[in-house]
């Protein structure tokens, strides 16, 4: 009962539920601006999700799957917006054809899926070979991420495909923009639930065992496992007290989404800053030519290298003014950390040896 | 030959049957600055206090001008030319600067504006910045120290006994303090100087003095020293590597535990401006800044001590969980333990026993199971706690005030451990204290953090910042300006962020 008079409190004193707080960017997560120091990386039109196949690491670029040695692995007939690798098996998630398995040969061997697989957003192959998936939302594709953050929608879910029965099971359901996936070594899996700023531990029952990392200042996105241990968590975009207003004006949101082209909404993105169209906070103008690199920014650049527990041990960061922005992967390999930005549309490489521990 | 002023010879002073100086010889000369220097409970206040007239000797002469003296009461002292200024206040809270100023020497009639007008400028010509109007009770710690220092030198005293007068000072202050004792000096007045800051002795003092477990170590001219000779002397071995990191090794930092406090846009007046910050377990947390920047405050927010703004003062998460403490109890039963940077007023129940003390940190934190007081119970903690941290008493029903400035800190340490932390700030925790307790206590702190423990660490001195912290927040204007790794920080950088 006392509920709502509550909600209506906080809302007057901008406290608890209408607290328009960030997490700070400290500890292993404070800024620097090592991704922006990166040499040039390898173009594309918007590369995406990596993997590593037959020890070379493969990334998704639109509507083509590419090497970083340059050559087009396969070519599909719409985006790709996910993709894993287990041995020879090959997962292709893209936006007409949803979830496609692949062989060695690249020979299609998708089984007839009972149900239907769409919007998927990651996906990952565990030890004992089972394929999991997340799905952003049950209706808006990946491409509309934006709106499903505005719509404060909770309409993703976490699920397992197996490739040979084409048996589908939603594991678990209602969750806000699962966009990451990785399976732990106890047999669960570990999904970064991008809307509620966390990582969850999911049992193959669909049980939330217990949030593995949380309060993160930013939207997570794909997980990926690190040859030595831990992993690498991408995330894609940055929160700001600005954004976290905005999503607690109900009215104000819709209009915004009713009335305005997306590229002018407040909301986060892979890149911001290209156009004076674009929504700008004062602190966020340039003086003298510049943008201070602690300017409030809708898109960032930050990859965090957790351990095997999830606790943040240290982070890459693009700051504001920055344009290595939007980083959707990050696959570790040879001691080369490869990631893809959505920002910039680059394939950037960091040599890990020339890198805080070893160097 | 120098004429002593003030000269104890053979002093010994018993508390209970247990000496605390032991046939000490000490002679201060006219117009000298002597420091007397030695670890806590070593006998230095109970040694300026019988040349005071505070304690009467139980065995041994006192001289004062070469006659042999026996002052009943400080007053006495006082009315001789002997004045001391206390480690601990002794100021009247609920009257004015002015008026403590002027207490003991009041007319039959006392015109207030005349006695303010006279305070102002006394105050004025010591360069202290006090307000004569201000109610005591509401001054900060450096200003009630500076009211003091002002009252032993407005009563014309031919030897001023300074017990830790700097420990609660800026660098501007000390550097007015010094400047005034060496005036002091110049007019012929004798001084005895007590300080924990070894650098403050060496630079100021004429001769230096060290006792050690209430005995007559050394007296030599300040030349014949250096820190390391003064450490060795005061406590029979080398303890400046372990209080300053000067190993000449690169200390590794401990790797970043989970987050089990996120602080966010936190304010409060114009005391603390919308800061974030977070605190890790199994780390360190050092905190640096000057006088006045915020830190002390922000931290009492979170321990429920003071509260911050209605509107929009931002928020505190415990372990993912928003918390809002109005008081400090409920902080206390979550396990946020904030240890006071003044332990004398906030610190512990300075008439009850050790045993007491420790016991009711276990009161606090509602982790006493009985219905009653159980006395057992009681002794049993204050027997484990005192030996763990090597507390130095003679028994557990000593009251607190009767400890040194370190056992003290130790008892207060010790009523924050058996609260059961699973946050633990520590506001200031070796301020006057001695240099071996402050090694012990710095082992302490270490020992937490290693044990998983958030520990975070408020110090205004820059060695020990360095010495234990594993990541370094800085705080300027109300706000963490600046943070740094352990292996980034130097006292360059933390000094330039929290001026800059």
């Amino acid at each position: 009962m006392i509920n709502p008079f509550a909600r209506i409190l906080d809302s007057f004193m901008g406290r608890g539920s209408a607290a328009v707080t960030v997490p700070p960017l400290d500890g292993a997560l404070k800024p620097n601006n090592q991704l922006e120091e990166l040499p040039e990386g390898i173009a594309g039109a918007s590369p995406d999700d990596s993997a590593l196949w037959h020890g070379e690491p493969l990334y998704s670029d639109k509507n083509r799957l590419m090497s970083v040695s340059g050559a087009v692995v396969a070519t599909m007939s719409s985006p790709l917006t996910a993709i894993a690798t287990s041995g020879d098996r090959l997962a292709i998630a893209s936006v007409d054809n949803g979830l496609e398995i692949f062989d060695a040969n690249l020979k299609n061997i998708t089984p007839t899926w009972d149900k239907r697989i769409r919007n998927l957003t990651a996906l990952t192959f565990t030890d004992a070979g089972a394929l999991w998936y997340c799905s952003g939302s049950s209706r808006l594709a990946p491409d509309e991420w934006r709106r499903d953050l505005m719509e404060m929608n909770r309409a993703g879910s976490v699920g397992m495909a197996d490739i040979t029965t084409g048996i589908v099971r939603v594991v678990k359901s209602r969750l806000g923009y699962p966009a990451g996936v990785v399976g732990l070594s106890n047999g669960n899996v570990a999904v970064s639930e991008a809307w509620r700023s966390q990582v969850i531990e999911i049992s193959a029952e669909g049980q939330i065992i217990r949030v593995m990392l949380d309060e993160i200042p930013g939207y997570p996105g794909r997980i990926h496992r690190r040859p030595s241990g831990g992993y690498w968590l991408t995330i894609f975009a940055p929160r700001s007290p600005l954004i976290e207003f905005v999503l607690r004006e109900p009215g104000y949101r819709k209009a915004m989404l009713a009335e305005l082209a997306p590229e002018h909404w407040i909301a986060p993105a892979y890149i911001s800053g290209q156009s004076f169209h674009e929504p700008l906070q004062g602190g966020a103008l340039k003086q003298m030519g510049i943008l201070k690199p602690w300017a409030p920014t809708r898109s960032y650049g930050l990859v965090v290298e957790t351990d095997a527990d999830f606790i943040p041990q240290r982070s890459f960061h693009s700051r504001s003014g920055g344009t290595r922005h939007g980083i959707t992967s990050a696959l570790e390999h040879d001691d080369t950390l490869w990631l893809t930005s959505r920002g910039c549309c680059e394939v950037l490489s960091m040599r890990l040896k020339t890198q805080g521990e070893n160097a | 030959m120098t004429t002593a002023v003030l000269e104890l010879r053979s002093v010994t002073k018993e508390f209970h049957g247990n000496a605390a100086i032991k046939d000490v010889d000490f002679a201060l000369h006219a117009g000298e600055i002597h420091s007397i220097l030695g670890e806590n409970g070593a006998g230095k206040s109970t040694l300026t206090k019988v040349a005071a007239g505070v304690y009467k000797p139980t065995r041994g002469e006192v001289f004062y001008q070469g006659k042999p003296v026996e002052f009943l009461s400080p007053q006495e002292a006082l009315e001789n030319g002997i004045s001391m200024v206390f480690q601990e206040t002794s100021l009247v809270p609920s009257l004015t600067v002015a008026q403590n100023l002027e207490l003991g020497n009041e007319k039959p009639l006392n015109r207030l504006r005349g006695l303010y007008i006279s305070a102002q400028q006394f105050l004025q010509s010591l360069n202290f910045e006090v307000d004569p109007t201000a109610l005591v009770s509401q001054l900060g710690a450096a200003k009630k120290q500076m009211v003091e220092i002002a009252r032993a030198v407005r009563h014309n005293a031919k030897v001023i006994i300074f017990d830790e007068p700097t420990a609660t000072l800026t660098p501007e202050e000390k550097y007015h303090f010094f400047k005034l004792v060496n005036r002091l000096k110049n007019q012929g007045v004798s001084i005895i100087f007590i300080s924990h800051a070894l650098e403050e002795a060496l630079q100021i003092s004429d001769r230096i003095t060290i006792l050690r477990d209430g005995e007559h170590v050394i007296t030599d001219k300040v030349a014949k020293f250096d820190r390391d000779m003064i450490i060795s002397h005061m406590v029979g071995r080398n303890l400046s590597k372990e209080i300053h990191g000067e190993t000449g090794e690169k200390r590794k930092s401990r790797p970043s535990g989970k987050r089990i406090l996120s602080v966010q846009n936190l304010s409060m007046g114009s005391m603390v401006r919308n800061t974030s910050f977070s605190v890790f377990g199994g780390q360190v947390t050092g905190v640096f800044g000057l006088i006045g920047s915020g830190r002390t405050e922000t931290f009492k927010i979170i321990a429920g001590a003071v509260k911050r703004d209605f509107f929009h003062g931002g928020e505190v998460r415990l372990s993912g969980k928003p918390v809002r403490y109005r008081v400090p109890k409920p902080a206390i039963n979550d396990g946020i333990i904030y240890v006071t940077e003044d332990r004398k007023l906030e610190g512990f129940f300075e008439t009850k026993s050790i045993a007491q003390n420790i016991y009711s940190g276990l009161l606090g934190a509602d982790l006493n199971k009985n219905l009653m007081v159980n006395y057992a119970e009681m002794r049993e903690l204050a027997k484990v706690w005192t030996k763990r941290l090597n507390v130095k008493t003679i028994d557990n029903d000593s009251k607190v005030i009767e400890l040194s400035g370190g056992n003290q800190q130790k008892v207060v340490l010790a009523k924050a451990l058996v609260q059961k932390p699973k946050l633990i700030i520590l506001d200031e925790p070796t301020r006057g204290v001695d240099v071996g307790a402050i090694a012990e206590i710095h082992d302490m702190i270490n020992e937490l953090a290693d044990t998983g423990l958030p520990v975070v660490m408020i110090s205004s001195y820059l060695p020990e910042i360095l010495t234990l912290s594993d990541r370094v927040l800085v705080y300027r204007l109300g706000r963490v300006v600046e943070e740094f790794s352990a292996d980034d920080a130097s006292e360059e950088k933390i000094m330039y962020a929290a001026v800059h």
